[in-house]
């Protein structure tokens, strides 16, 4: 009956499925778009920026001074490479210094890298806008970030100093010539951190063969936490940090993300509510005659109040597959293509450390959530019209 | 006889705050079981008051009204619900039938209230139709009837739940004279061979031909009530 209700009035009834259904295709899309940013995000910060796991000297980060190697680094890194788990597991060293050009100067973070090493666990070579990458032949080069090389008008073959402290604190310097620019997808960190390899550093730092870092990349993702339990308990003398407490910002935004995209949807549902209720009372008011007659004949105001119950649901939920299945094919189509935000502003993007191109997931894990939120739309609409159901008296409205 | 309605001075006023109008002042009615009583008087003298009370739609602002010897105005808004769907059947003058649901639905529904057994249910509404006369409509939505099939299976509806007795305000107002006379019949031989008790409030001559006995209410007031020994039309009435 409840069914059959909302059909008396068609073009009514399907006016409000189709909001429901359009309202929450957007809702969806919102929750599948910002998954796709959020897991675009994540990848970056993971496969080109920190890896999985990083290990340091536990005073390293304090003020990343160059005497804090990881003790016994060649060791531990002989171990993790022969980790099951591990993918890949990279050295680096690190420093802070000053990188001057007769222009300017910009604090930068020098990274000493092993090219071939490094070119997988950052991809630093698919980053190489304009260049080329190391080339053994030659002494002193240096790749920097494009955002670094436009503001101190940097171009291939640009000379500049890179100065910092030794272990033994003493003020050293060496000039370098720009060999290649990158550009990532995180413009803040493109104007930071600038790569040599790690012989030239290392002979800068007088640090021998020791190194501050090694980054690993794991061959699954669920793999982080366990690893690095397991690690820390391993490697006493090593701290062993996850991309989350690397990138704590990274993590607060996917957490964040996340609610933010449900209050979204709870704002377009409530909306949305609205012209539920709107709907559901003038149902009331055009049959309150044969509420009046049902309530007559011996119909318990319980059940009156269930009828309209029904038929706020059956309204609401009629609308669901519909939102549900459009917003799949949508986002299935656009996972697969991808879908181009340069339009939106490519610095802007970069700026937040995001890709301009998303591949939106569809929220699948999240779609019990939609439900819930659909489903107490629906209770919170048909409050009202069900209880101006409920008030009503049969001889009162028997006479309208 | 077994008395069925035994209303014992009931009065319902309106305005009481402003200039009080009595809808219905002081009546005393008794009704029997099986009788077949038309309640006449021109348009605000209380008749369809008097049938919401007597029905428990409405409640009296002074009396007590017995339905099978339980006083009705006692009971609470709810107890009234469940207690008009077991002992009351209704008529009403523009038939009320639910449009979404099929002929034997809207038959279906008060059994479907009283949870009634599917297999029950079935029975009954058969019988119903072959007692209205409309087997071959049972599936039809009210919108495909005509006014007089409409209230045919409206007092199909009534007569589901077996209650004590029907109540029938103007039941044959919109109806055409052919109509009319078909729903009648019907009435007539549904209380001649089950022995229902129907009251009906009419201004209808038609259904005042047929009744057996007849209330006349003037200004809230029941003014005569008069038996008619016959079955024949407009004989040997008999004044109390």
């Amino acid at each position: 009956m409840a069914w059959r209700n909302i059909w008396r009035n068609k073009i009514r009834s399907i006016v409000i499925i189709l909001s429901i259904a359009i309202g929450l295709f957007s809702g969806i899309a919102l929750l599948a778009l910002y998954q796709g940013m959020m897991k675009g995000r994540v990848r970056n910060v993971i496969d080109s920026e920190v890896g999985h796991l990083q290990i340091h000297h536990p005073e390293f980060k304090k003020d990343y001074k160059p005497e804090f190697t990881i003790q016994d680094g060649q060791n531990i890194l002989k171990r993790l490479s022969a980790t099951p788990e591990v993918k890949l597991a990279v050295p680096r060293s690190i420093t802070a210094g000053m990188l001057s050009t007769p222009g300017g100067s910009a604090g930068v973070q020098i990274n000493g890298i092993i090219p071939e090493q490094e070119y997988l666990a950052s991809q630093l070579r698919n980053k190489i806008i304009e260049g080329n990458t190391f080339n053994p032949e030659k002494k002193n080069q240096i790749i920097i970030g494009k955002k670094l090389a436009d503001k101190l008008k940097l171009s291939i073959g640009s000379k500049l100093v890179l100065t910092g402290i030794d272990s033994s604190e003493e003020i050293v310097s060496a000039a370098f010539r720009v060999c290649a620019i990158y550009q990532s997808d995180n413009a803040p960190l493109d104007e930071l951190n600038v790569y040599i390899t790690m012989k030239e550093i290392n002979r800068m730092l007088k640090i021998g063969n020791e190194f501050h870092e090694i980054v690993l990349i794991l061959h699954q993702d669920n793999l982080v936490d366990t690893l690095s339990k397991q690690l820390s308990k391993l490697f006493i003398t090593a701290k062993i940090e996850t991309w989350r407490e690397i990138s704590p910002e990274t993590n607060l935004l996917v957490k964040t993300t996340d609610q933010y995209s449900y209050i979204i949807l709870v704002i377009i549902m409530l909306a949305l509510a609205f012209g539920i209720i709107n709907t559901m009372l003038m149902a009331i008011l055009e049959r309150t005659r044969e509420i009046g007659m049902m309530l007559a004949l011996g119909t318990n105001r319980i059940r009156i109040f269930f009828l309209v119950l029904l038929e706020t649901f059956f309204l609401t939920f009629a609308g669901t597959p519909l939102g549900i299945v459009s917003s799949w094919l949508v986002i299935s189509y656009f996972n697969q293509k991808g879908l181009n935000l340069s339009g939106m502003g490519n610095e802007m993007m970069k700026s937040f450390g995001f890709g301009t191109m998303i591949y939106p997931e569809f929220p699948a894990d999240k779609i019990l959530n939609v439900f819930l939120i659909v489903f107490l739309t629906a209770l919170l609409s048909c409050l009202f019209p069900a209880l101006k159901a409920l008030r009503l008296q049969p001889v009162e409205a028997l006479r309208r | 006889m077994d008395t069925v309605i035994d209303a014992h001075n009931i009065s319902k006023v309106y305005n009481k705050q402003t200039i009080p109008v009595y809808a219905v002042n002081q009546v005393h009615l008794h009704l029997n079981r099986g009788e077949f009583t038309a309640l006449v008087g021109p348009s605000g003298s209380g008749k369809t008051t008097l049938l919401n009370m007597i029905g428990g739609l409405d409640k009296p602002d002074q009396g007590n009204i017995y339905i099978n010897g339980r006083d009705i105005t006692q009971l609470s808004a709810n107890s009234l619900i469940d207690f008009r769907l077991q002992n009351i059947g209704f008529v009403f003058q523009s038939f009320n039938l639910i449009p979404v649901l099929t002929a034997k639905e809207n038959v279906e529904f008060i059994m479907l209230l009283q949870k009634v057994k599917k297999k029950d249910r079935d029975t009954r509404v058969k019988q119903l139709f072959k007692e209205i006369e409309m087997e071959d409509k049972i599936n039809e939505r009210p919108s495909k009837l005509s006014g007089g099939q409409q209230q045919r299976v409206a007092v199909a509806r009534a007569l589901a739940s077996k209650p004590q007795f029907v109540l029938a305000d103007e039941p044959t107002a919109n109806l055409d004279s052919k109509s009319a006379s078909n729903l009648l019949d019907i009435m007539d031989k549904l209380n001649k061979e089950e022995n229902i008790t129907f009251l009906f409030s009419t201004h209808d001559q038609r259904v005042i031909d047929r009744a057996r006995r007849v209330i006349t209410l003037v200004d809230g007031r029941i003014v005569k009530d008069t038996s008619i020994v016959s079955t024949s039309h407009n004989q040997d009435k008999l004044n109390y």
